[in-house]
């Protein structure tokens, strides 16, 4: 189960008082993957993250009671000084995975090469970002959390992000943030619509894209 | 689905502080081993001033016949716990990046680092009294387990002090500059360079509460067969160490909300 109990995000930045969530209750429907739409600043991200748990709510409780992947679609938990190497053993040991065949996987995917051995700041972030979805595409979660990510790389990428990333929709389930109305359209069957501090939940996706474009 | 088990919960924990610490490692002292031989000379070349500058001046050791002896048992057990607060005290900001993955808790991220700085203090510890003894300036400690038993008691104190730091930067920054003035005066009133025993009794009554002073007269009963200390008492240093550790814990539960 993965769920919001009545939380609240509120972020106080030098002095300036900021609503992202306010008071909301919802139980992400089972085995459907969810979009969640909205303007920019609506929280969309930082539902993301108090859904993979990397920051907690305000007031309230998120249950999650399924393997769920860390918010992915940035580069944010790379080591700059360690190489890509490092960096993907790092994540595989926490994750309890078995680290060579993370290794031959990402290596697979990504094909970043000979760069793999060097520090991960000498990357461009289409390298980053390439890293980062191999990774996680690596290893298995329930719930992939997606933010932003399907335009990663040249189209050649694309397209086998693309193949990879249906086969994992076979056993696992997305909870997607994009503006891109296609893409939503293409993995989504329902979603959520974030909306000045409200939320609502749309069973169409057809609607949820209606109502964003509506906005 | 059900819930996880305390072992496997305790595992999972065991795993991340274990990469953790393999992670810092590495971005601490970089891919060349010149890195960690660095770590190992720069305490080394504090003891070495403080010898030169006494024998100079044509001092003797305080006590016993060697004085890199006797300064090395009061600056590496100061260095170790400064070190390990000092550290640790910027650990939640140095870390922020890593809380993309969830799996992470900021209280690995404390016990990674304690873990880390102690193992390098180990290290440097052995080597550096191994030298000593080989060049005939030490005998082999008289109680090896007292020096065991103190050195885990420097790392809780080191921790506890820490921890507590690090949650009261989160909340205010500005104590980061006035804990480093605060702290100074340690290097004085923690009995590196005189017998506290030997001070007169007002003295000894302020500086019996520096819980560093108590670990340092701990570390050379463990060294000397023949050190007698008339202030030491085990218990204060272990019993301040896990006060300020609980403190620490409990800040960094009560204010997590508030880090973000």
């Amino acid at each position: 189960m993965l769920a919001f109990d009545r939380v609240s995000k509120i972020y106080n930045l030098k002095g300036v008082r900021k609503v992202i969530l306010d008071d909301l209750s919802f139980v992400f429907p089972e085995n459907r993957n969810v979009a969640i739409m909205g303007k920019n600043g609506a929280g969309k991200s930082t539902m993301m993250r108090l859904l993979a748990g990397s920051e907690p709510p305000t007031s309230g409780h998120v249950y999650r009671s399924l393997r769920i992947s860390w918010p992915l679609g940035f580069a944010g938990g790379f080591n700059g000084s360690m190489t890509g190497i490092e960096n993907i053993r790092f994540v595989s040991r926490i994750y309890g995975q078995d680290t060579e065949r993370v290794i031959t996987y990402v290596k697979e995917f990504a094909e970043l090469g000979p760069s793999l051995r060097l520090p991960i700041k000498t990357y461009s972030s289409g390298m980053k970002a390439r890293l980062a979805f191999g990774l996680s595409m690596a290893i298995n979660f329930q719930v992939y959390l997606i933010d932003e990510i399907t335009a990663v790389g040249d189209e050649t990428f694309r397209k086998k992000s693309r193949a990879v990333f249906q086969e994992k929709l076979k056993s696992s389930q997305i909870i997607m943030v994009s503006h891109s109305a296609a893409t939503i359209n293409e993995y989504c069957d329902c979603g959520l619509l974030l909306n000045e501090g409200g939320v609502t939940f749309y069973d169409d996706v057809k609607e949820l894209i209606a109502a964003y474009k509506s906005l | 689905m059900r819930q996880m088990t305390t072992a496997e919960l305790l595992t999972l924990q065991i795993r991340v502080i274990l990469s953790l610490v393999l992670r810092e490692t590495r971005a601490t002292f970089g891919t060349s081993s010149f890195g960690y031989l660095w770590a190992v000379i720069t305490p080394t070349a504090s003891v070495a001033v403080l010898v030169i500058l006494f024998s100079m001046v044509g001092r003797h050791a305080p006590f016993g016949a060697s004085l890199a002896l006797f300064f090395a048992t009061g600056i590496l057990t100061l260095q170790f716990f400064t070190e390990t607060s000092g550290k640790l005290m910027t650990v939640f900001d140095a870390n922020k990046a890593l809380l993309t993955y969830p799996i992470i808790k900021d209280v690995d991220t404390i016990l990674a680092r304690t873990i880390l700085i102690s193992a390098t203090y180990l290290v440097i510890m052995v080597i550096f009294y191994s030298g000593l003894i080989v060049a005939g300036m030490a005998q082999f400690p008289a109680r090896p387990g007292q020096l065991v038993l103190v050195f885990l008691s420097t790392a809780l104190m080191g921790l506890g002090y820490g921890a507590m730091n690090a949650v009261i930067v989160s909340l205010w920054d500005t104590w980061m500059q006035i804990e480093k003035v605060l702290t100074r005066p340690l290097f004085f009133i923690s009995g590196i360079f005189y017998v506290p025993s030997q001070l007169p009794t007002r003295a000894q009554d302020y500086l019996q509460w520096n819980p560093i002073l108590h670990l340092v007269e701990w570390f050379r009963i463990g060294f000397y067969p023949n050190y007698n200390s008339s202030i030491l008492d085990r218990t204060y240093p272990v019993f301040v160490g896990a006060v300020l550790l609980l403190i620490g814990l409990a800040g960094e539960r009560l204010f997590r909300r508030s880090r973000f």
